[in-house]
């Protein structure tokens, strides 16, 4: 073992805190984007992005870490609105409008929420038993 | 009378134990990746079994508690621990369950290791 694993778990335990955060943030920029149509006739809207989780093995560490491999977009189809008026109307009066479904990105926030305050959870676990390991020398 | 090596099993369970929580730190910290397998390192009584406890003479020159004869040199010391996938994904619940577990073990190690102490001191300081 190279580093002391008390280290080495708070170091995997930010790097899940890391991912969680963007993941958080992705989620608000499709939040943020839930009604960005385009801006000439037929053109495409925002379209929603998801992140992929990827672990690697960390030889420092000597265990695996999570990063976020890609940002990648929704392939799913643009809902259609009619809005004759919008710039982005196509020629029979259909909108593209923005594939992001806010219940789905609610239950996705939540979600991502929960595991960050999991891995702070386990950061927390690990000082305590740094301290504890410290206090040994302490009061003597 | 048989020595208790308590030190020594209190600091290797608390080094099983700081492992365990690094590794069941990854499970959480993937616990959102995709085709993740759970990871967890050999319980604490597999390490036991395969450490021996009594003193070991690594050293030609060491002398021989037993009065038997000085035997092959064998430090069974056990200092790292392979992650094994156990399969199946992670469950944060469960994860966070087993950490707390890790704590209390040691909590447990640490509170041993110093009730130890303060008794050799006690013999220490009385006898002075």
């Amino acid at each position: 073992m190279i580093i002391d694993p008390l280290r080495a778990a708070g170091a995997i335990a930010a790097s899940g805190l890391d991912a969680q955060s963007v993941r958080l943030k992705v989620v608000a920029e499709n939040m943020a984007n839930a009604q960005s149509t385009g801006a000439t006739p037929g053109a495409d809207p925002y379209q929603r992005k998801t992140v992929i989780f990827a672990s690697e093995f960390d030889r420092l560490l000597g265990a695996p870490t999570v990063s976020v491999k890609d940002v990648a977009g929704d392939e799913s189809a643009f809902p259609l609105d009619y809005d004759p008026g919008n710039p982005a109307a196509d020629k029979n009066g259909y909108v593209k409008m923005p594939n992001v479904n806010p219940l789905i990105e609610m239950a996705d926030m939540r979600e991502a929420s929960r595991s960050y305050e999991a891995d702070l959870q386990m950061v927390k676990q690990a000082r305590t038993m740094t301290s504890q390991m410290l206090d040994l020398l302490r009061n003597t | 009378m048989e020595p208790v090596y308590l030190f020594d099993l209190a600091s290797r369970h608390a080094n099983w134990a700081s492992v365990r929580q690094s590794v069941l730190t990854s499970n959480v910290a993937n616990a959102n990746t995709a085709n993740y397998q759970r990871m967890d390192i050999e319980p604490f009584s597999e390490v036991l079994d395969e450490t021996s406890l009594t003193l070991a003479s690594t050293a030609p020159g060491h002398l021989n508690i037993n009065g038997t004869e000085v035997g092959a040199v064998d430090d069974g010391t056990v200092d790292t621990w392979e992650a094994k996938e156990t399969g199946g994904p992670v469950k944060l619940e469960s994860e966070l369950i087993e950490a707390d577990q890790v704590n209390r073990g040691f909590s447990l190690d640490t509170a041993v290791t110093r009730a130890f102490h303060r008794m050799l001191l006690a013999s220490v300081r009385s006898g002075a």
